[in-house]
């Protein structure tokens, strides 16, 4: 016989916490009051187990879904100079859907476990339309990407040329748009309170984070290569406008949360929040911006304040991700935001 | 058709014995979890996991001014296998299904461990396994259902608190109980059958008799259907996306060279 699980539990009896059982009996009621608002403070509501994967996912694939529409607006609307950034857009887009899928991929554990998802479509959850979408870009980027060698001289022939440019862009616009805004519905459509409270602030906020990031890493790859001072300016005055519709909304999304907002806006991780997405993130970018701080290209100290511009606005990016994602498991171990704010 | 069959358990007649807890690890070859002392009454499980499927709570309501007024309440807590099932909903892989008895089930083979269904629970019941990375909850022992047998958790207990049947008799059952209780000047009233709590998620197939409000047993009060948020949330993501698109083509025609 076995002594160990006796040995095991005298060693967990051994550790009860004192905090534990004075939190038992210290309620001032005679140990277990009458009024209980919940059971022990124990959470109602299980946590999604997502870690850095899917952060890195939410990250990365909003950054190439802004690439890719960039660099799609920039081939429809742009003139000759904007030609280094309907490349680097694009190549950005293909590099960035693999690297999603390889995350997707290291969260789920198994690459089949990825194609067990493309089984069915169901429109009801955010989560198989969402793969749907991933899907659809990952393969609207790979022609675009296509396209682009064979542009460049890269490759003499594009063997899926025939594929009409009309219904191509139209699908990969629709992807973008899709891929950029669903993980802010994947978050929102769950019994979370901190995520459901901010169903109508959060896809937008994550939509315009990946406009704001990718304009920052276009410029940052603009900065690198021989980029035209022409397109810069463009990219920033989109990046300056979404970032600040981006920190209007999450301000105003602190104020509709209320109580259960408190796991995203309150403590260290809402000052870390606010510090990184509003200030690195937004504000510098939008100072650096603002005519005549620095120029564009014209030497190397201009081009390393435009990588280290661009990599506040990636920075802010993440932490925009990391901190929303972390928030939810800590109002998912919150009963009270739960019972108290089913809406 | 046959009707659905589902969980009646009675609050009122549970002695918290935790033979429900045992059967069902023993039925289903859950694995322990561990040897805790949670200070917290005689509930050192704490709550649903993904390898705990029954858990029972023990309320302690002691009142030192008035102790004839203190009682203790032992809760088997359950998946509650919603009409509209949240988790169902959610999983993007079509693993969590409805099955011939009308009960929700997720098939372990199918399941991707995407954890979508785990915040969708409104519950908080179904959990992801860390060693097999696949999603498990209660199956209202699908197997032995299939064999005509009753679940194991309802088979073990001692004093029929929990009771397995069609769900239309059970709830003719649980509505005569509650009457009695009324009748015996005591607290009665089920959750999960036509209450608040079955707006969204609609009744219960396995519902409760409570002898206090359901927070008293960590079950809440108003529990949210997720898919209800759908329409607000792609409206503002596809808005802000059409604002973007916009803003875009405005700033590269605006700066078009020789505009």
């Amino acid at each position: 016989m076995s002594s160990q699980p006796h040995g095991a539990a005298f060693g967990e009896l051994g550790n009860v916490s004192p905090d534990a059982v004075a939190a038992s009996l210290g309620r001032g009621d005679g140990g277990f009051g009458r009024a209980q608002e919940t059971y022990f403070d124990h959470p109602v509501l299980h946590k999604a187990h997502w870690g850095w994967q899917i952060v890195g996912y939410f990250f990365v694939g909003g950054a190439a879904a802004g690439s890719a529409a960039l660099a799609t607006i920039a081939d429809g609307s742009g003139d000759a100079r904007d030609h280094a950034l309907v490349r680097n857009g694009r190549y950005a887009a293909l590099a960035g859907a693999g690297v999603s899928g390889v995350l997707l991929i290291a969260d789920l554990g198994r690459p089949e476990r990825f194609l067990s998802m493309l089984r069915i479509l169901k429109l009801k959850s955010p989560m198989s339309v969402g793969v749907y979408a991933f899907s659809a870009f990952s393969a609207t980027a790979g022609l675009a990407a296509l396209e682009q060698a064979r542009a460049d001289g890269a490759i003499s022939r594009n063997p899926l040329g025939w594929i009409p440019k009309g219904p191509r862009v139209a699908v990969h616009a629709l992807a973008a748009a899709l891929m950029a805004s669903y993980t802010g519905v994947l978050l929102s459509a769950t019994a979370i309170p901190v995520w459901y409270r901010g169903r109508r602030h959060l896809p937008a906020i994550f939509a315009l984070s990946a406009a704001s990031t990718a304009c920052a890493l276009q410029n940052g790859l603009l900065a690198l290569g021989a980029g035209s001072p022409a397109t810069s300016r463009k990219l920033e005055l989109i990046e300056t406008v979404a970032g600040i519709a981006e920190a209007v909304l999450l301000l105003d999304y602190e104020r509709a949360a209320g109580a259960p907002g408190k796991a995203l806006f309150g403590g260290t991780r809402g000052r870390r929040l606010k510090r990184a997405t509003l200030g690195l993130g937004i504000a510098v970018p939008a100072l650096m911006a603002l005519p005549g701080v620095f120029g564009r290209h014209a030497n190397r100290a201009d081009r390393l304040r435009a990588l280290l511009t661009a990599a506040c606005a990636l920075t802010g990016g993440y932490v925009l991700r990391e901190s929303v994602v972390h928030a939810g498991r800590d109002s998912a171990d919150d009963p009270r935001a739960y019972l108290q704010h089913p809406t | 058709m046959r009707s659905e069959t589902g969980f009646f358990t009675d609050v009122t007649l549970c002695i918290g014995c935790k033979a429900c807890e045992v059967a069902c690890k023993q039925w289903n070859q859950l694995p322990a979890d561990g040897y805790t002392f949670s200070a917290e009454s005689y509930d050192n499980t704490g709550r649903l996991s993904a390898t705990t499927w029954r858990h029972v709570a023990f309320v302690e309501q002691a009142d030192r001014t008035d102790p004839a007024s203190s009682r203790w309440m032992m809760m088997s807590d359950v998946c509650k296998h919603c009409t509209n099932a949240g988790c169902m909903e959610a999983c993007p892989t079509g693993a969590i299904v409805r099955n011939e008895f009308g009960d929700v089930y997720v098939q372990p083979d199918v399941c991707n461990g995407c954890g979508y269904c785990v915040p969708s629970c409104p519950f908080g019941v179904v959990a992801v396994e860390p060693k097999a990375g696949v999603a498990q909850k209660c199956t209202l022992c699908y197997d032995r259902q299939k064999d005509g047998m009753e679940p194991a958790c309802a088979k073990a207990c001692p004093t029929d608190a929990i009771l397995f049947g069609p769900v239309d008799e059970l709830r003719a059952t649980a509505q005569r109980r509650v009457e009695t209780l009324l009748a015996q000047g005591r607290e009665a009233r089920l959750y999960g059958v036509d209450g608040d709590e079955t707006r969204e998620t609609g009744p219960l197939n396995a519902f409760f008799l409570l002898p206090d409000r359901p927070e008293v047993f960590n079950l809440p009060p108003r529990p949210v259907l997720p898919s209800r948020f759908q329409p607000a949330a792609y409206s503002t993501g596809l808005l802000a996306a059409s604002a973007l698109a916009l803003l875009g083509v405005a700033v590269f025609r605006g700066f078009r060279e020789g505009a």
